[in-house]
């Protein structure tokens, strides 16, 4: 019986599908019998093009915005995150790690902790699932 | 003139005090042929780490960025006034930077090394160097000793 089945719905019931789309699609492939070529079109299924965080929300690092730059260092160290840890592009990680710098020599942010105040912070990214891996 | 931005930590006094320290600061940056574009009041509040000053440790700050149009000349003696001023803890000086690129290059960044450019870049330079792990002397060089150590 299980036989019958599978057999009916291998080669009965796509049979049955194909000649109602034929009768549906006829008359549109009379109209237009000869342009069936295939049509010039770009990639459907490319992905989109990835940004960081910081380009695609246009925001440009300053050493007077340290609760921003504060989310790039650690709490427990103060230590700047690297590249494969904030996923930021070359261009604006070297900028950040600068305004940092900037903004730990102003007085602005601390060397060795991260603000208490700033502790809750929404995390940017996930210190534990590195990009690529390291050594610590 | 160049626009720069100085970012200075006044110490802790009061209000009036702090106003003729302000117009003290400003005046010097008017007696050198500078402008003021605007001034930024960051606020009073404690410092992240305790500074030495003047001979006085100061663990808060009032904390004020001038953005200033000033010649170049006139920084260096704008910093040197101030690092003479009591009032002033701490005082840097940072060119203004405004415009901000986005060509993003995290794209080409993410593929895997043999695409990347900067990889790329490493293997060729790395074939006009010598190995050093492969690398063996040679005997017929015509010296008659081993110049190195065995
Ligand atoms: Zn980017």
């Amino acid at each position: 019986m299980s036989l019958l089945k599978t057999l009916l719905t291998r080669y009965v019931l796509p049979n049955t599908y194909r000649a109602t789309a034929v009768r549906f699609t006829s008359s549109d492939a009379k109209l237009s019998a000869c342009d069936d070529t295939p049509v010039e079109m770009e990639n459907p299924y490319k992905k989109e093009r990835r940004q960081c965080i910081l380009c695609k929300l246009n925001i440009k690092p300053d050493y007077k915005n340290y609760r921003l730059l504060s989310q790039f260092q650690s709490p427990y160290t103060g230590r700047i995150y690297g590249r494969h840890i904030t996923g930021l592009c070359k261009n604006k990680q070297a900028l950040v790690e600068n305004e940092i710098r900037k903004a730990q020599n102003c007085a602005y942010m601390p060397y060795y902790y991260k603000d208490k105040v700033f502790l809750k912070d929404p995390k940017l990214f996930d210190p534990e699932n590195p990009i690529r891996s390291h050594r610590f | 003139m160049p626009t720069y931005e100085v970012a200075l930590m006044l110490r802790a006094m009061p209000k009036p005090e702090l106003k003729t320290t302000l117009k003290r600061i400003s005046h010097a940056i008017f007696d050198r042929g500078g402008i003021i574009r605007n001034i930024e009041n960051l606020g009073f509040r404690p410092m992240p780490y305790k500074t030495t000053a003047h001979g006085i440790v100061h663990r808060e700050a009032n904390y004020f960025v001038f953005k200033i149009d000033a010649a170049t000349k006139a920084v260096w003696d704008l910093k040197e006034e101030y690092s003479r001023d009591v009032d002033v803890i701490r005082r840097r000086v940072f060119k203004s930077q405004d415009t901000c690129d986005n060509n993003c290059t995290l794209e080409e960044e993410l593929l895997p090394p043999a695409y990347r450019e900067d990889v790329q870049n490493m293997i060729e330079v790395g074939k006009t160097q010598v190995n050093r792990f492969t690398y063996k002397f040679k005997y017929n060089s015509g010296l008659d000793y081993y110049p190195f150590q065995k």
